[in-house]
């Protein structure tokens, strides 16, 4: 664990959180996108015009003049039309309210700083230094300011621009003043901005520093070095930063701004959004400016953030999972204070996309998974978390709804079917209609009812997973070693990881092969295949179920989630009880994809969708066609009885003269409303666990009464949880007024 | 529900009073005043208890 932690500390290192957008980082000015963009989408054009506008100096020449290279770098150029920028930039200025600059009060400082150059970039350096109180004072060879800019600008336009700018700062400028030697000069620093063909005295740039040229103090930048009328502009009010660090430091080894982003963006994820073009001859309106802005991806790496349920839930980047997990797994005080992530570490569904849409394959499934088995074997992990499912697995592999078994006369088999522990919970038809096609095309199809150890592996037990994982080996060996046929493809995921010994093939993918006609809709209802989220490298799979819906006459409409970026149901990692808002929302997000009915096949995923009114077919629903299924969903308590009818069932069709079992009859006859029944569903309560704690209320006489209603009330620690009941005695039945439970427990003397 | 009515212990025929609870939830342990049997300490807990501050102890318990 330790070893894994540590690897993972490492890999988060490649993390791209911070990269700047593409835009940002192709800007000459770096304007930061995530700052400007989030103001203009809510239609703050004052706010983003002040960003602008302390980005670029001089907003009326760069909006006119500015080349645009964040339109070659745009993503959105690859799936529709890069965002219009420039026209955005413009808005800002005709929405602002205020286009004044602020005023600093800001104490004098004594070093001067000479500029040699009035042109756009010697301006802009200056503008920088006398907002900052510099001694600034300018040397222009001509009779004007602005240099290039006559030539390629309206004077009336960049004259107005720069005259605002300069509105509270002061400078000393020499017009007609030609420097011939920079000797002549005695300032602290000095910038050199003479422009295209200028004078350099001399110069060289040094390669160790931005803006350094090879003589101490003296800086050099714009046209002069061979930039455009923007990028010099740029140089002019980025080189204060060098300027600075010389004054303060007598260095020139300030880092040159990076002009590269190393973030990657999925363009199969982007949706299309038409470009807008301005309703009104140059100038966007305020609409069309809202609408292009909302267009921008604002583009950082967070594919983790945008498409992970559990990051996106919680705001939290790797990075900072990352810290908090380790000191949740290693709390620096005794009693555990500041385990803060504990209830995070058990919110991951452990369905890998984290990994899968990372450009650094950051896996931050597999190290909450990690720190699950961490947390779990120190007994820091809450039990409540993952207990009832746990007993679920238990009993799943039970003598009462467990088993393995050859088919009479057979000592060995070519194919097992394992249908997991959910499918036969949900309704026994779909296993047995299942294993009935499949040992009359193979007789010697054996089968296994049991848990493949997902519970165990998701609440982080490693001893009880290798148990089951060792069992399942066991039984494979005793039925001569078949292919197991999957129809869970969590089990199959789960026999891939730790049994990769035992070849496998899904259900679907065999029924397929051996040829299923599925019962024709004519009706051609439009419908989304949901893949599961355990099937994102089962491309295969994917394929034939979506063969099979076809065949039966659906038409098929894909969803933004499918194939390689499936999403989970909210089942996996059996995360409700620890976090149920968190399963709330993902099967809220996943249901809401489209209006159509699902067609999925696992059966977690097509309960769960069920439950929240989805209309959803398994995949089982369409090859065997409508069947008399009980339209209500099964109670957790069903799930279980429904798993013991299935063992009978199945003995009893494939194994007749074995089929002797015990049908175990409840102790005590309880009666319940529906109602009722449907609470004790919602908080996990099982009607067995009621009936014992009653038994045990009238066995031992520990119970009390409110004599006016005549209830009894009583409790019984079982297990781990405390379970209450009120009920009342009524013809040698008991009819269940309430029940409820809490996981503290009781220190009864 | 079961507010401010009478509960009477089967057992005992004795009629339930507040007396001091403890309580265990991972590793911590603490008390607060419960319904009880005065002779064999039999106790009761209504449901807005248990869903209210019970709940709400557990869940900070769980996130400590």
């Amino acid at each position: 664990m330790v070893l894994e932690m540590e690897k993972f500390k490492e890999k988060i290192k490649t993390c791209l959180q911070n990269e700047p957008a593409f835009c940002t980082a192709a800007c000459p000015f770096h304007l930061d996108i995530h700052d400007f963009m989030p103001k203009m989408q809510r239609g703050g054009f004052n706010a983003a015009y002040r960003t602008y506008l302390n980005t670029v100096g001089f907003p009326g020449i760069v909006s006119e003049l500015c080349h645009e290279p964040c339109k070659n770098v745009c993503p959105r150029r690859l799936k529709d039309e890069a965002i219009a920028m420039k026209h955005l930039e413009k808005a800002a200025i005709k929405y602002a309210r205020d286009l004044n600059p602020n005023s600093y009060n800001l104490a004098p400082k004594n070093k001067k700083i000479a500029i040699i150059g009035a042109g756009i970039s010697g301006l802009g350096c200056a503008l920088r230094l006398a907002s900052k109180k510099y001694n600034v004072t300018v040397f222009e060879r001509t009779d004007r300011i602005g240099g290039h800019l006559w030539d390629v600008l309206p004077p009336e336009v960049f004259l107005a621009d720069i005259e605002r700018q300069f509105m509270h700062e002061k400078y000393t400028l020499n017009l007609n003043t030609e420097i011939t030697s920079l000797d002549e000069l005695d300032f602290d620093a000095i910038y050199v901005a003479t422009g295209k063909g200028g004078t350099d005295f001399g110069l060289k740039p040094d390669p160790e520093g931005a803006f350094a040229s090879d003589k101490p103090g003296v800086f050099m930048g714009g046209e002069l070095c061979g930039r455009n009328i923007i990028e010099a502009l740029a140089d002019g009010l980025q080189a204060i930063n060098a300027i600075e660090r010389y004054i303060k430091t007598g260095n020139m080894n300030q880092p040159k701004a990076k002009d590269k982003t190393e973030i990657l963006i999925n363009t199969d994820l982007i949706s299309y959004m038409k470009p807008v073009l301005p309703d009104e001859g140059e100038v966007f309106t305020q609409e069309n400016a809202l609408y292009e802005a909302k267009r921008c991806l604002r583009c950082s790496c967070d594919a983790c953030v945008r498409h992970c349920d559990l990051m996106s839930y919680y705001g939290k980047y790797p990075k900072r999972i990352g810290e908090e997990v380790e000191i949740t797994v290693n709390p620096g005080t005794l009693d555990g204070n500041g385990t803060v992530a504990t209830r995070l570490i058990s919110t991951c569904n452990q369905c890998g996309l984290c990994k899968g849409i990372c450009p650094q394959e950051i896996d931050t499934g597999d190290f909450l998974l990690q720190s699950h088995r961490a947390m779990r074997g120190k007994g820091a992990m809450p039990w409540a978390f993952h207990d009832f499912w746990l007993q679920d697995m238990e009993f799943t592999n039970s003598e009462a709804a467990g088993m393995c078994k050859l088919p009479k006369g057979f000592d060995k088999s070519r194919y097992v079917f394992f249908p997991g522990c959910q499918l036969g919970a949900s309704d026994p038809w779909y296993v047995i209609e299942s294993y009935r096609f499949l040992r009359e095309k193979n007789p010697d199809t054996a089968l296994i009812l049991g848990c493949c150890g997902a519970p165990a592996e998701w609440a982080g037990d490693e001893q009880l997973h290798e148990a089951a994982v060792a069992k399942l080996r066991e039984d494979w060996i005793s039925l001569g070693k078949p292919i197991a046929v999957f129809a869970c493809p969590t089990c199959r995921q789960m026999f891939r990881k730790y049994l990769p010994e035992i070849e496998g093939i899904f259900l679907y993918n065999l029924m397929s092969e051996l040829g299923i006609k599925p019962s024709p809709r004519v009706n051609g209802d439009t419908v989304s295949v949901f893949d599961p989220c355990t099937t994102r490298e089962e491309p295969e799979l994917q394929h034939v179920i979506r063969e099979i819906a076809e065949k039966a006459g659906f038409s098929l409409e894909p969803l933004p989630y499918e194939g390689k970026y499936a999403k989970c149901c909210s089942w996996g990692g059996q995360v409700s009880i620890a976090n149920p808002s968190f399963a709330r929302e993902v099967v809220k997000a996943r249901i809401s994809q489209n209006s159509n009915p699902y067609i999925t096949y696992c059966i977690n995923c097509r309960d769960i969708f069920d439950a929240a009114k989805k209309p959803v077919y398994h995949i089982l629903d369409i090859i065997f066609g409508s069947h008399d299924k009980d339209q209500m969903l099964p109670t957790i308590t069903q799930r279980r009885s429904n798993r013991i009818n299935l063992k009978h069932k199945l003995l009893s069709e494939f194994w007749r003269d074995e089929a002797i079992m015990e049908q175990k009859e409840s102790r005590i006859k309880l009666l319940i409303t529906p109602e009722l029944r449907q609470k004790l569903h919602k908080e996990m309560i099982l009607e067995t666990d009621i009936e014992t704690v009653i038994e045990h209320c009238e066995s031992t006489g520990r119970k009390v009464q409110i004599p006016e209603s005549g209830h009894f009330f009583g409790h019984l620690q079982i297990g781990k949880m405390t379970y209450w009941v009120e009920y009342l005695p009524e013809d040698g039945k008991f009819n269940l007024i309430n029940a409820y439970c809490h996981r503290m427990s009781i220190e009864e003397a | 529900m079961a507010d401010n009515k009478v509960i009477i212990c089967c057992k005992c025929k004795k009629e339930l009073i507040p007396k001091k609870v403890y309580f265990k939830y991972l590793g911590h342990s603490f008390f607060t005043d419960i319904l009880k049997c005065p002779d064999c300490g039999e106790v009761f807990i209504p449901e807005e208890l248990v869903k209210g501050r019970m709940a709400e102890v557990e869940m900070q318990l769980e996130d400590k």
